[in-house]
């Protein structure tokens, strides 16, 4: 008797299962493409992901009301990768295998994003991701990755064009042990020669009360420039010391270290005249208005600014190579992100250009989201700013 | 739909080896270990690490579990006058030591940006599909192992001395049992275990990094033990299954709530997890497979 049962048992669920697999490769073929978002809805980056995620769902209900893509609907799955590479593999895994996404879009920590990304590559899955070390368009993806925030070796280029702009001949570098402070600074040592200055490098534990001696090493340099590469609690200490050894040159710091919760903190002739750079959004251009209207959002956050170019590119991908493979958005990305095409800003104005059999070249609310080769970014607007009066002036977006 | 399923049993195979290691220090020994995942952590490492300096992956997989056993017995010599709470908190802050040894020691580890591209034992023979359905077999395989062998030890003396050690270690010191040896090897058999874990995650995945090894890992083998019934192997087995159930499962219910945004979906599966955690401690706290004690053997009259 136990021996039917567990028979039974046994030829039941093998066919549950089958049946599970049969009916959602058939629908993958016919029904609506799919796209599949992964962005952290929970954990450390929970703040950015749930407005990223809807970000997307938004840009594809207005594409969907004019009639979708290929004449097919556009289908939106969202996943949460925790903030966490184990979790977002699992949720990787879901999307590629059962749902059948032929592109991801939004994965924000780098370990996350290095995680999912031989799964994509294996798949042929297209990923759209905004982490910025250095190492993920070094893996080998063979095209399917890209992403639309600036790697360290761009921000520390723009760190030493602006540092020679302020009329440096000797840098000072100063930053705890970070994934991006070698590349930092060896930009910055790049530009700054070539201009034929001199560059020298410290990094300091970020945990010290003090950093005197520290800041006696800048001062024997006798630098013109000071560039800060720390965090906010850090560098609120090292600023105090700078200013107690009587240093009066010009310095440099990150627009997220040196903000206004650390000028309100400190006295202010200790960060009177201090330069800052942050990667800024295409603020005033037409994709960045019409995301502004599309989410209601006065002020949209960077990263919401990148995903929305995301998904337009990857619709305007599939739409020029009328074929929603991930393979296929692949091969047709560059050709709709750049080129000599007509200046597009949204996907429904590029999707209809396509349509009349034009070349399009979008221009996006993060920047001109230009691509290399290995998928980053060429170029991207930085936002400058000085303390003044325990205020920051915007200097120039450029 | 197959593959993700292949994918969900061979996650929670390896979830199943952890649950093992934790069942035996927990469950058998009493030691509350919240540095699971700092061993887990340690075997991924050292596997990883020797795979990419060349050595083949059985021999780096092997490895793990000897580095993993010694750092358990590191972290045992270290907090061996500690019982209870006290052990508990030395062990997390093993595990929270381990990630920053992890993110800092760049020569080592290659710091935050993780280590990629670990070899995949036989992967460019079998392709994706053929490897996936490989290391199912092989985690399962490993894991049935490991169960047989940890029920068998459940069953022997020194089960029995591990599990007196737990009612009352100075009892089992009066009847003339060391119980520092004894807890030890235990303490050493379950890091091993776990450094094993680490390791086929590791080639598995074919990617580590400090973030992987967040205290929350740690939290979802508790709660598969617990689940399943602490102090038997079977239990941990069990509880590891129904814990990658869960957690997968959960992800397709979103779609049946309408009108909520992805975030609150998101949120609503981490209450979903709490709250099946209060409910099994609430109706069932020992577990859906309770430990059994056998009773004595009636002494004739």
């Amino acid at each position: 008797m136990t021996q039917t049962t567990r028979r039974q048992f046994l030829a039941s669920s093998a066919i549950l299962a089958g049946s599970f697999a049969l009916p959602l490769r058939a629908l993958a073929q016919e029904g609506p493409i799919k796209i599949g978002t992964l962005t952290p809805l929970t954990g450390a980056g929970g703040p950015y992901g749930p407005v990223m995620a809807d970000t997307v769902k938004a840009v594809v209900a207005g594409v969907n009301a004019a009639g979708g893509v290929l004449g097919r609907q556009v289908e939106v799955i969202s996943e949460d990768d925790q903030t966490n590479p184990e979790a977002g593999v699992r949720a990787a895994r879901k999307l590629i295998d059962v749902d059948g996404v032929s592109a991801i879009m939004g994965t924000w920590a780098s370990s996350v994003t290095t995680a999912v990304a031989p799964l994509c590559w294996e798949s042929g899955t297209m990923l759209t991701t905004v982490s910025g070390a250095d190492s993920i368009t070094l893996l080998p993806h063979e095209g399917y990755i890209v992403r639309t925030q600036p790697n360290t070796i761009l921000q520390g280029r723009k760190f030493g064009e602006f540092t020679v702009e302020l009329g440096a001949g000797k840098v000072f570098f100063m930053s705890p042990q970070t994934p991006f402070a070698d590349s930092q600074f060896s930009e910055i040592t790049k530009v700054v020669e070539a201009a034929g200055g001199s560059t020298a490098k410290l990094i300091y534990d970020d945990k010290k009360p003090t950093y005197r001696s520290e800041v006696d090493e800048l001062m024997a340099f006798e630098p013109d420039v000071v560039v800060l590469g720390g965090y906010m609690p850090d560098t609120t200490v090292l600023l105090k010391d700078i200013y107690r050894a009587g240093y009066e040159g010009k310095m440099l710091a990150f627009a997220y270290s040196v903000n206004q919760k650390l000028v309100d903190a400190l006295p202010a002739e200790v960060v009177e005249g201090i330069y800052t750079i942050a990667p800024s959004p295409a603020e005033g251009s037409a994709a960045y208005k019409a995301l502004t209207e599309l989410t209601g959002i006065a002020a949209p956050d960077p990263y919401t600014t990148q995903i929305f170019d995301q998904v337009n590119m990857v619709l305007m991908a599939i739409a020029a190579a009328g074929d929603a493979s991930g393979s296929a958005i692949r091969d047709s990305f560059r050709t709709v992100s750049q080129g000599d095409g007509k200046p597009v800003h949204t996907a429904l104005e590029g999707l209809e250009a396509i349509a009349a059999g034009e070349a399009v070249n979008y221009d996006g609310a993060s920047g001109p989201c230009d691509f290399t080769e290995e998928g980053d970014i060429l170029d991207c607007q930085f936002r400058y700013e000085q303390v003044k009066d325990g205020a920051f002036t915007l200097l120039k977006i450029a | 739909m197959l593959s993700y399923v292949i994918f969900s049993l061979t996650t929670a195979g390896i979830y199943g080896l952890l649950a093992l290691s934790l069942n035996l220090i927990w469950g058998g020994a009493g030691m509350v270990n919240l540095g699971l995942a700092g061993f887990f952590a340690v075997g991924a490492y050292a596997s990883a690490i020797l795979s990419l300096a060349g050595v083949p992956v059985p021999l780096a997989i092997l490895a793990a579990c000897v580095v993993g056993a010694a750092t358990g017995i590191g972290a045992t010599w270290a907090t061996v006058r500690l019982r209870g709470d006290y052990l508990a908190i030395v062990t997390l802050g093993f595990a929270e030591v381990v990630r920053l040894v992890a993110m800092n020691e760049r020569w080592l580890t290659n710091g935050t940006d993780g280590l990629p591209g670990i070899p995949a034992p036989l992967k460019s023979v079998l392709g994706p599909q053929g490897f996936a359905v490989f290391y199912l077999c092989l985690v399962l395989a490993i894991l049935g192992a490991v169960f047989f062998l940890l029920r068998r030890l459940d069953l022997s003396p020194f089960g029995r001395v591990l599990k007196a050690i737990r009612e009352d270690q100075d009892l089992a010191g009066f009847a003339g049992k060391n119980a520092m040896r004894v807890k030890l090897i235990a303490f050493a058999c379950s890091a091993g275990i776990a450094g094993l874990a680490g390791a086929l995650y590791a080639h598995y995945q074919s990617y580590i990094s400090p973030d992987h090894f967040q205290p929350l890992l740690t939290i979802y083998i508790f709660l598969a033990v617990t689940s399943g019934g602490v102090g038997r192997p079977a239990g941990a087995f069990l509880g590891a299954f129904l814990v990658i159930l869960f957690l997968e499962g959960t992800r397709f219910l979103g779609h049946l709530l309408p009108g909520l945004s992805s975030g609150q979906v998101a949120a609503s599966r981490e209450m979903l997890v709490g709250l099946a955690f209060l409910l099994v401690l609430h109706l069932r706290p020992q577990g859906i497979l309770p430990e059994r004690i056998r009773p004595a053997p009636r002494s004739q009259p």
